[in-house]
């Protein structure tokens, strides 16, 4: 017999977890379907549950100078409809699920859902993306990097609810989104990627490149960006094929039920080669 | 009087935008048990089962529970009602536990134990259990005399209905001694039959009664058999009212779909001319033959599809596996077949250098061609007009021109086609015995009584037309609900596309001789029996002779774009031009070619499932990937009259047409996009990476 | 556990676990049968309701989430000049065929029209992303709501 508890604030949540038996659910798209049972049945959940989503001053989109700031039950819709959201990652959000999902699923929960095909993650990890982590006892603001540690795990303890994300204020003169999935919506990346550069006097100041879904959490690999930043962009193609063996070793997909590794391989180098050609054009 | 053709506004509209409409998962029955099947997780095993004790009110009903006999009635017998002993699919039914309570229920299944002994299955092709073949002309002298034999081989994969509304049955005790269902159905009288067989009783103890249906393509059309028997028996010694309602993925791993199919092709060419076709056909059956061997028959009737090839020499299996048996599905073994020769055909055309336009006319049937089995096209073939009016559409010969530009991506692919319509062969004077009533009361009110069902594509409306329009007069009502098989007679199967030719035929005939003999206030019946038509001689254990009394032709042409980066395809438009004989309405036909044209054409790019070892591998939406809304692309659809004399109006076969021609259109618009033959289907990006990266 | 919510402009209390699946606590306890379950898992949109509004699938929403929110089904909708607007444009385009998607099609309309009035064929195709149709093809449906927004000017 679990307990369903549906605080109204954010104390009064942190209060009824701290004894670590709670599982927290906000939006519920991946838990519902997670615990599942049979149709006309509830859900087995193992441990109770503390149901945060009335939790009202939870749902905010704020900036300050330096960084944008979501509250973790902002739902993915609300920031489609926002005009402080970033477009890049406005289209990556609109990439995801369906309306009637984006409706009721957070950026919170998907980061704590932690799926190596995350698409919301690809993005989050180019831009250097924290989290913050809040107890009843302490608030800890977590880079995602390290938040997330393998496929589905995350350093988010029993007592913590995720409260808000934090988002760098960016300008990237190259922006790419690619999502590669079974069909045009409503499906789960086969490959994804962020491509973000930027170029001062046709030289790269700043290039940064995320994959989703062909490791086991997002892949960035910063020591290989600052390989690249420096160059020249008519010289890019001169150091082309060494970021391709640069990154191959790196990029290990998996064949399952939606795709095969070889394709998953070849589609994240093309993308690969495809962002660094549009970089120094037009 | 009015053209038939003109739309009028779909009769059930009202109900089922709002909600209103009654699905059989919608019935709330006073004191309802639920039942939910423990299914084997083994491919191939021997078993038996320990019962747990069971709390009051909960009980289990198997194979032991059969007062007569242990079959599903399907075309062959060996469909079984519950495994008995001895499983032979992962998802095999093994047994119902019952009870009221959801939860409760739940907690027993996973509280049986299934002592399983393994044995050991098969996947390959090797158990033949049905073979075929026919011959025309003489092959054997058409490839002596060849100037040249070219052979290519085929295949085609599985594909799930994927109904939006599950599979789903309600049972209960209408009196002591009669057992009442209402079912996501096709077909109510093969459900009544069904139950009579396996309970052994007598036909007036059984009723079946068609709720709204949400989508069928055949995949209501046998598996509900089994579904019923089971619920059916529970009943029998229960005496409690019973719902089932599958699960999404219980559905998509245990119910029947499309036969995979291998199918190999040796043409004799002479003169650059298609002399002989040498084809045979592989399908899968899955763990039971069901309704296999006439899913075979129709893939290889379908051997020349819309072309005419004086000599063939056709021969086909089904084999079977220890895996979820296949069945029926919209086509019906036409779209595996036509998929493999409109490939073969713009293959050969390729190989011997001739534009491949010019190559398909020059096979292209004509009247008083003799068919694939040698029986006649006895009706006007209006197909030249209409590939001139796909062109025109779609610019087709300006694109080919450019899309075959070795550094375009873009590409178009036509296909030409015909379904046969009706019941194959004898099917409907042998075995149907279609029958349809109509009832006119004292108030003049007109009854429509068939078997047939609507399932969404517009009968209730298309039905009511017919005889309205026969009837002609302004100041009476023609009503027509669901079936219930107290009232109708066996009309037959909603399938093989036979319900508007061969049902509203009757329909309109009986309509006919009830305005001729009109009693005002007064009761009258008219009941109206298939003939079948002079003409047709069929000979089923030779396969010849004519094997539909009709055919609807089709022209589809898809225009697709690859991203060569990715991979994906990129429907951009498709164009389809069709010869139904004569539409009964528009919008509804209109709506049958837009549905039926997504199917087929994702049939050929998008929808895949694997089955490894036994298991299905793809079993949910999430990873059986139909097409959303973002997936379809403009279509374009036009229909040509030329009646059919023995038709409604001249209606002939609609339902499966529109599907079967989707396949190889968009398989050779993609071919032409990526500069590579495609031989296999579903041709998804992860194919044509490797197509296009690895030289073969 | 009692919730409270508006539900199709009335309020109730209703008394069940929180966890129960909203589709399941509208269908089996309140009776109300025009929101479908076609897959469990929030792919098909067969069991879509308004929430605020808002399209949300009724499969993944425990009836906790709806406490002091206001829930629109199909039966509720249906009552509306909104939907009459709707249901016109779908009997002239063909938009329906077996009539299981519908409800589910027709809030997704409504969701969508209450955002943006004016709608783009490609707005419509994006808003019916989660509305899986198996008979239809979509292009109906789609060219059914183009026409309604056309049609119901000054309703959204």
């Amino acid at each position: 017999m679990v307990n369903h508890m549906i605080p109204s604030t954010l104390e009064e949540a942190l209060s009824i977890i701290q004894d670590g038996t709670y599982m927290i659910l906000a939006g519920g798209t991946d838990l519902m379907v997670q615990h599942r049972s049979a149709a006309q049945t509830p859900p087995r959940f193992k441990k109770n549950v503390c149901y945060i989503n009335h939790i009202k001053e939870l749902n905010y989109i704020v900036t300050d100078e330096t960084s944008l700031h979501i509250g973790a039950l902002t739902t993915l819709e609300t920031m489609v409809h926002s005009n402080l959201v970033p477009k890049l990652l406005k289209d990556v959000i609109s990439d995801i699920a369906s309306p009637g999902i984006r409706n009721l699923a957070t950026l919170a929960g998907n980061i704590c859902n932690a799926s190596p095909a995350g698409d919301t993650l690809v993005y989050l990890y180019a831009v250097d993306a924290s989290v913050c982590l809040q107890s009843i006892h302490q608030k800890r603001i977590i880079p995602i990097q390290e938040f997330i540690i393998g496929p589905r795990k995350t350093i988010i303890k029993p007592d913590e609810i995720m409260t808000e994300i934090i988002i760098p204020n960016r300008h990237d003169e190259y922006q790419k989104w690619v999502k590669v999935g079974p069909r045009k919506a409503d499906a789960i990346s086969k490959v994804s990627l962020i491509g973000l550069a930027t170029c001062q006097d046709d030289t790269i100041v700043d290039f940064r490149m995320a994959w989703g879904a062909v490791y086991q959490t997002v892949l960035r690999k910063p020591d290989i960006e600052k390989q690249i930043i420096g160059t020249k962009t008519r010289d890019l193609y001169k150091i082309q094929d060494h970021i391709i063996n640069a990154y191959d070793p790196w990029i290990q997909p998996i064949d399952d039920q939606r795709s095969t590794k070889v394709y998953r391989k070849k589609v994240a180098i093309n993308l690969l080669i495809d962002f660094i050609a549009s970089i120094g054009k037009e | 009087m009015k053209d038939i053709s003109k739309s009028i506004p779909k009769v059930d509209n009202p109900e089922k935008l709002s909600g209103r409409a009654r699905y059989v998962s919608d019935y709330e029955i006073p004191g309802l048990y639920y039942a939910k099947t423990l299914r084997s997780i083994y491919p191939y095993a021997n078993f038996h089962v320990n019962k747990p004790s069971l709390p009051e009110g909960y009980y289990i009903i198997d194979a032991s529970h059969l007062p007569y006999k242990n079959v599903v009635k399907m075309i062959e017998e060996d469909w079984k009602v519950f495994a008995d002993q001895e499983v032979n699919y992962i998802g095999e039914p093994i047994l119902l536990v019952i009870g009221q309570d959801q939860e409760v229920i739940q907690n027993i299944l996973s509280q049986i134990e299934v002592i399983y002994e393994p044995k050991q299955p098969t996947f390959d092709q090797g158990h033949v259990v049905i073979t075929k073949s026919y011959q025309k002309g003489d092959p054997k002298r058409a490839f002596d005399d060849a100037d040249q034999i070219i052979e290519e081989r085929f295949e085609t994969g599985y594909q799930e209905q994927a109904y939006i509304e599950p599979q789903g049955m309600i049972a209960y005790p209408e009196t002591d001694d009669k057992i009442t269902l209402i079912g996501s159905i096709q077909c109510p009288y093969y459900v009544k039959n069904a139950v009579l067989e396996a309970l052994g009783y007598d036909d007036k103890n059984v009723r079946v009664i068609q709720p709204a249906v949400g989508g069928a393509f055949g995949g209501k059309e046998e598996f509900p058999s089994m579904i019923a028997c089971q619920l059916a028996v529970a009943v029998h010694h229960l005496h409690v009212p019973i719902k089932m309602i599958y699960e999404r993925e219980e559905d998509m791993i245990s119910t029947t779909k499309r036969h995979p199919s291998y199918i190999t092709i040796q043409a004799a060419i002479k003169n650059n001319h298609i002399t002989a076709f040498k084809t045979h056909v592989s399908i899968n059956g899955g763990a039971y033959i069901g309704l296999s061997s006439v899913v075979l028959s129709r893939a290889m009737l379908a051997a020349t599809s819309a072309y005419t090839i004086t000599n063939l020499d056709v021969t086909g299996d089904v084999y079977l596996t220890h895996t979820v048996p296949t069945g029926a599905f919209r086509g019906f073994g036409a779209p595996q077949m036509i998929f493999a020769v409109d490939m073969m055909i713009e293959h050969l055309a390729k190989r011997l250098k001739i534009d491949s336009l010019t190559f398909r006319m020059s096979h292209l049937a004509k009247q008083n061609d003799l068919t694939s089995t040698s029986g006649l096209f006895r009706d006007p073939i209006i197909m030249p007009k209409m590939v001139e009016k796909a062109i025109k559409m779609s610019d087709y010969i300006e694109k080919s021109k450019r899309y075959h530009h070795p550094l375009s991506y873009q590409g178009i692919g036509m296909s030409f086609f015909l379904h046969g319509c009706g019941f194959t062969g004898s099917g409907e004077a042998e075995h149907i015995h279609a029958k349809v009533k109509l009832i006119k009361d004292e108030k003049d009110d007109v009854y429509i009584e068939v078997a047939t069902v609507d399932m969404g594509q517009g009968q209730l409306t298309t039905l009511k037309k017919i005889v309205e329009h026969v009837l002609d007069r302004q100041d009476i009502h023609v009503i027509y609900e669901g079936a219930d098989t107290d009232d109708v007679p066996d009309s037959g199967p909603t399938v093989a596309s036979r319900t508007t030719m061969i049902v509203g035929g009757l329909l309109a005939r009986a309509a006919l001789k009830l305005k001729q003999s009109w009693k005002s206030h007064e009761k009258m019946e008219i009941i109206e029996s298939y003939v079948q038509p002079e003409y047709m001689k069929w000979n089923e254990e030779k396969l010849q002779g004519d094997a539909y009394p009709a055919y609807s032709w089709g022209v589809n042409v898809v225009e697709v774009e690859v991203n060569p980066i990715t991979y994906e395809v990129n429907l951009k438009h498709i164009w389809s031009v069709y010869d139904i004989g004569k539409v009964i309405d528009v919008r509804l036909a209109l709506g049958q070619a837009d549905g039926g044209i997504a199917q087929g054409v994702a049939f050929g790019y998008l929808e895949k499932m694997d089955v490894r070892e036994g298991k299905v591998i793809h079993k949910n939406f999430t990873d059986y990937i139909i097409p959303t809304s973002k997936d379809v692309c403009p279509t374009e659809t036009i229909f040509m009259d030329n009646p059919y004399a023995l038709g409604p109006y001249g209606a002939k076969g609609l339902g499966e047409l529109t599907l079967v021609g989707g396949a190889p259109a968009v398989a050779l618009a993609i071919e032409m996009a990526i500069k590579k033959p495609i031989h296999k289907i579903p041709a998804t990006p992860e194919m044509i990476m490797e197509l296009i990266e690895h030289e073969d | 556990m009692k919730i409270k919510c508006v539900l199709n402009n009335q309020i109730i209390e209703h008394d069940t676990d929180p966890s129960r699946r909203l589709l399941d606590v509208l269908r089996d306890e309140l009776h109300l049968k025009g929101t479908k379950e076609g897959c469990g898992e929030g792919e098909c949109g067969a069991c879509a309701i308004l929430l605020d509004g808002h399209i949300a699938h009724s499969c993944l929403m425990p009836f906790a989430h709806v406490k002091d929110r206001k829930i629109t089904t199909i039966e509720g909708f249906s009552k509306t000049p909104q939907y009459h607007v709707i249901e016109e444009a779908m009997i002239e385009e063909g938009g329906s065929q077996c009539g299981i998607c519908s409800p589910g099609m027709i809030l997704a309309a409504q969701s969508l029209l209450t955002q943006n009035p004016h709608p783009t064929e490609d707005e419509v195709r994006e808003a019916l992303t989660g509305n899986l149709c198996r008979c239809t093809g979509y292009n109906m449906i789609i060219k059914a709501i183009v026409r309604a927004a056309k049609r119901g000017e000054g309703l959204w």
